[in-house]
């Protein structure tokens, strides 16, 4: 019997383990890096501005992706309820990426532009307030902590290791793209140039002078799902 | 002890009691070894049928040509060729036609009742309950910008933004504390609660006066739509509540008045019916908008 080299052999048996399991993995990651439709490059999608990245740190500390997906797969009841289909490319520059298997709330990669930040600010101190069938848990502690962002530049460091495509200069003036980014009267030319003139500056947490943890929570939340015009992509042939 | 009739797979320990530890190669139940082979001719249809294998630049497509953006497509031109004959009706008719025939009319109201429960009651409530934290009630006939079918039309489609300018000097403002109290005192007096009437008097000379605020709601304090300027009508675009109804945007108690002069309110309404780009909303089209007004025109207040 030959399988007995290898029941005789621990290292040889671990080897072939690997190998088999491999298959696996190459059969079915490694393709996915060579198809058109995963890997193509969509106008406007954007790394993500020094607040936001804050954000979405929120969003994960706040395990928001327990009960919130970020994917709206194309079937047509979710292009009615949500909008148009999730690319691949719209979570390029996420690290880990958002897409979530569990939708206890509605699906979050459109929610960008739906509501208002007064909406936001009402819905996470109490959701009940504005939607009283809700079940979502309160989050008051967001608008009462302020943000601490001196480890902004690393971050985005980190991103770029990751190779979100940050330049220099924008990891440099991390700190103060997100000062002026949260500040609608600060000057935002700098910003606008490393992150496109689409970028919202407003006051996302309603609160002037004072830059928390809801103001990077709800400008992460309103950038969600519009940096692609979908008045002008044309889907490729599949 | 080990059955003659069994199959082993050769291997053998312990020998020396004259029980033998061996190792029984037991075979699989015939049904379960044929239901293994049919997967398998399964998987070998399906590679063929189906999208299936990864090969350089792309995949194996199948024969059938089946792609889920392809069904998607399919499923959202059936629902539309579906709908098409009512659609067209609705897209050539005016919102006053649509509202004079009753069979319209209630296909409009259906459609545009799905639309408001997925796109509008995250604010609005459900149905149009509303609330009294700065998103409004849409069942009742109080109107910021008017409730006829176009005014409700253009709401939805264009968006609105209601800025009322803060007043307190410390929150960019021009009056002191006393001259907010003052108004806030004078704002009670219009819906017939009681107020401190020298504070009063002292508010209502601001009100008409250097604080500005008739200029948006109005000689009356009655609001952008129903009061008037010197006799002229309000530009209904601002919005300015009525303030002598006790129906309140963002609360009617002394202390949540005094916050919203001194601090001012920026109200924002996203628009549904253009291309949005940088402001809030979603353009749904003008068939969506349609439907939606004559929804909310509908909920009880419409005008």
């Amino acid at each position: 019997m030959k399988h007995e080299v290898f029941e005789k052999n621990i290292p040889l048996l671990f080897i072939g383990v690997i190998l088999v399991t491999a298959i696996g993995a190459l059969v079915e990651i490694v393709p996915l890096f060579y198809i058109d439709s995963t890997i193509e490059k969509v106008e406007g999608v954007r790394p993500y501005t020094p607040l936001e990245l804050k954000g979405r740190d929120i969003y994960v500390r706040e395990g928001c992706y327990n009960c919130h997906s970020q994917m709206i797969r194309p079937f047509r009841d979710e292009v009615e309820r949500y909008g148009h289909y999730s690319l691949a490319a719209e979570s390029m520059y996420d690290h880990p990426f958002q897409w979530g298997s569990k939708r206890t709330g509605p699906d979050l990669a459109r929610v960008g532009g739906k509501y208002s930040n007064l909406w936001h600010q009402t819905h996470m101190r109490s959701p009940r307030t504005v939607v009283p069938e809700s079940i979502m848990p309160n989050y008051p502690w967001l608008e009462k902590n302020t943000l601490n962002y001196g480890d902004i530049g690393v971050r985005l460091a980190v991103m770029q290791k990751l190779g979100v495509p940050y330049s220099d200069v924008a990891v440099a003036e991390a700190k103060a793209d997100l000062e002026a980014q949260a500040n609608p009267t600060a000057d935002a030319t700098g910003l606008r140039a490393r992150y496109g003139a689409k970028v919202g500056q407003e006051n996302f947490g309603g609160q002037p002078g004072r830059i928390t943890e809801l103001d990077a929570l709800i400008a992460y939340l309103q950038m969600l799902g519009r940096q692609v015009d979908f008045a002008t992509y044309k889907a490729q042939a599949r | 002890m080990a059955d003659k009739q069994v199959e082993t797979t050769g291997h053998q320990w312990d020998d020396e009691e004259g029980f033998p530890l061996q190792e029984f190669n037991n075979p699989l139940p015939r049904w379960w070894l044929y239901s293994f082979y049919a997967t398998i001719l399964f998987a070998v249809i399906y590679w063929i049928l189906y999208p299936a294998w990864p090969i350089p630049g792309g995949f194996t497509k199948g024969v059938l040509g089946w792609s889920q953006y392809q069904e998607l497509q399919k499923e959202m031109t059936d629902a539309q060729s579906a709908r098409k004959v009512f659609d067209d009706r609705l897209s050539a008719a005016s919102l006053e036609e649509i509202a004079a025939n009753p069979q319209l009319l209630a296909y409009a109201k259906a459609g545009g009742r799905a639309l408001f429960a997925n796109q509008c009651a995250g604010c609005h409530g459900t149905e149009g309950s509303g609330t009294t934290q700065g998103f409004p009630i849409l069942v009742d006939d109080d109107w910021l910008y008017g409730g006829t079918l176009q005014e409700i039309y253009a709401t939805i489609a264009n968006g609105r933004s209601g800025t009322m300018p803060p007043h307190l000097q410390a929150a960019g403002g021009a009056f002191s504390e006393a001259q907010v109290n003052d108004l806030a005192d004078f704002v009670l007096t219009l819906s017939n609660r009681p107020a401190d009437k020298a504070a009063a008097e002292r508010g209502k000379a601001l009100f008409m006066g250097d604080a500005g605020c008739h200029l948006c709601h109005g000689d009356h304090g009655r609001g952008s739509v129903l009061d008037t300027l010197g006799g002229q009508p309000l530009d209904h675009n601002t919005g300015a509540p009525n303030l002598t109804d006790g129906i309140w945007l963002h609360g009617g108690d002394r202390a949540t008045i005094v916050q919203t002069i001194a601090r001012g309110r920026a109200s924002k309404m996203p628009a549904w019916g253009v291309d949005s780009g940088e402001s809030l909303g979603r353009n749904l089209g003008p068939l969506a908008v349609k439907q939606l007004a004559l929804y909310v025109h509908g909920l009880g207040g419409g005008k």
